[in-house]
């Protein structure tokens, strides 16, 4: 039995994914019992008609990966998600409000869309996009989605400069509540990427489909070499 | 006589068969015409295009198109040529006012922008002539038909003036056609009904030549202004190549946005005479001054 599968959110977010690798995503993470597969819009729908009763959570992308539309749009897309079956969101922030110092702004993107999200029992998952930020920009974020109400803060994309790592997953975990979870995403590819993220208090990973394949393989072996 | 212009292409079309023709069998019995009407031997102009890169059945057509090479673009043509472009997720207010600023001084065809600047944008050049470009579906283009409307509505009711949507990639991928058309279509008609231009990219770095081709010819076939090479967040950015190919698949009738990598004013005159109508780039300041050093 894996222990690091119930971590995974099982990811497929390029552009050109096709239903074909989608069925594909759905069936491995059935199979390896993982957290979550983590999908973008056009594909809820037919995620989450392949995982129903499954366990096996679906998540979607909004306001991905540039957080660039406005509320209103975040709002449709997170309802169009949701109506869909989506059971957690990963939303963008508003960046340009954070860096401009708007907070109320940033806070309030969020708040429409945790609200949408508990009102349909899902989560919702704050994507900081800390290579972008200062360190004082991580904190002040953080505490703007904890006062959002946010389910976890996420550190990447996958599609910014650099992805998780250690000193920011210690960071956001010092910052929020014990509640909140936090999602480490963008270039893990080893179990050994994993692992020191996990210690560093990360309660969730978001890592790339043959990635993913590659560490439960590596977990196996040396859980066999022991 | 009067004739109408479906009368002319055809006349053109039937005559250029013709003069071809002769002009071949011609050649095949003299050498030194040859270089002139082989389409298949390289010659300066060629060079100059990089006509070499493009797979026989599109060198065929270039000849066809008879892109002028020997135009000169002046720094004011150029300009009005160019989308402004400020996409990165952390633009500030003072960077995407400095961009309205920019796009104002230099007469550029629109500033580019994430939807939650457009109003911004739109308040910031009016009465300028400078029009407002928002990304839709951006950059990945995975959202559903639905998602993308609102998004367009919304971006037009905020002042949008250009739309530049992003098809679903992985329905072309699978050859749902059906779907990646009405896709586009349901944007251009949002857009059409608000007198704005769809741009529709098609994000060519992650396509196959035969996917290009149908792209191109799906973005027709839904009414779309122009076809775009890329969102600039893909694994590459406009080559001349796609560019000529695009033209070559969506004929005279349709523009053609290069965007991507376009860093010098070299690039831009290239990707024009290549058949690109429009240029997207956010290095446009540093395009201009390079216009402005050449002429």
């Amino acid at each position: 039995m894996s222990r690091i599968a119930s971590y995974i959110d099982h990811t497929l977010v390029c552009a050109d994914a096709t239903p074909k690798q989608i069925v594909r995503l759905c069936q491995e993470a059935c199979e390896h019992r993982f957290a979550a597969v983590a999908v973008n819009e056009v594909h809820v729908h037919l995620a989450s008609r392949l995982l129903r009763g499954t366990g096996v959570s679906v998540a979607c992308a909004i306001g991905f990966p540039l957080g660039g539309t406005s509320t209103w749009v975040k709002w449709y897309e997170a309802r169009s998600a949701l109506r869909e079956g989506a059971n957690e969101l990963d939303m963008m922030i508003y960046l340009g409000a954070l860096k401009d110092g708007c907070y109320d702004l940033v806070e309030h993107d969020l708040t429409a869309i945790v609200r949408l999200c508990h009102d349909y029992g899902a989560r919702c998952k704050a994507i900081l996009e800390c290579a972008l930020l200062t360190e004082d920009e991580k904190v002040r974020a953080c505490r703007l989605a904890v006062a959002a109400g946010v389910d976890f803060v996420k550190t990447s994309t996958g599609y910014g400069p650099s992805g998780a790592t250690v000193h920011d997953v210690a960071l956001l975990r010092r910052v929020v509540p014990p509640a909140v979870g936090i999602k480490a995403a963008g270039g893990i590819r080893t179990y050994a990427d994993a692992m020191v993220l996990i210690e560093a208090g990360a309660t969730r990973l978001g890592i790339s489909a043959q990635a993913s394949l590659r560490i439960l393989s590596e977990e196996r072996q040396l859980m066999e070499s022991l | 006589m009067q004739l109408d212009p479906k009368t002319i292409d055809s006349l053109v079309e039937e005559i250029t068969k013709q003069v071809l023709a002769v002009l071949r069998e011609q050649s095949s019995r003299s050498g030194p015409l040859q270089r002139a009407v082989d389409p298949m031997s390289p010659c300066s102009r060629c060079e100059e295009k990089g006509v070499q890169q493009l797979p026989k059945t599109i060198r065929d057509n270039v000849v066809r198109l008879g892109i002028p090479s020997d135009v000169r673009i002046t720094a004011q043509d150029l300009a009005r040529y160019i989308d402004h472009t400020l996409l990165k997720p952390d633009a500030t207010y003072a960077q995407i006012a400095q961009l309205c600023e920019e796009a104002r001084q230099y007469g550029f065809a629109t500033v580019c922008v994430n939807p939650v600047n457009v109003q911004l944008c739109s308040q910031l050049v009016r009465g300028s002539g400078v029009g407002v470009c928002s990304v839709v579906g951006f950059p990945l283009g995975a959202t559903p038909t639905r998602v993308k409307c609102y998004e367009t509505q919304q971006a037009l009711s905020d002042g949008a003036t250009e739309i530049d949507m992003v098809i679903n990639i992985g329905a072309l991928k699978s050859k749902d056609y059906g779907s990646v058309r009405e896709d586009i279509a349901a944007v251009v008609r949002t857009c059409h009904n608000s007198g704005a231009i769809c741009k529709v990219i098609i994000e060519a770095a992650l396509l196959t030549d035969d996917e290009k081709i149908k792209a191109c010819q799906l973005a027709k076939e839904a009414g779309a202004d122009y076809v775009k090479t890329s969102t600039g967040f893909g694994p590459g950015g406009a080559t001349l190549h796609d560019v000529m190919l695009m033209r070559q698949t969506v004929g005279a009738d349709m523009g053609i946005k290069a965007a991507g990598g376009i860093r010098t004013y070299q690039d831009a005159v290239a990707m024009l005479k290549a058949g690109a109508t429009r240029i997207g780039a956010s290095a446009s300041v540093k395009i201009m001054e390079g216009a402005r050093s050449e002429s």
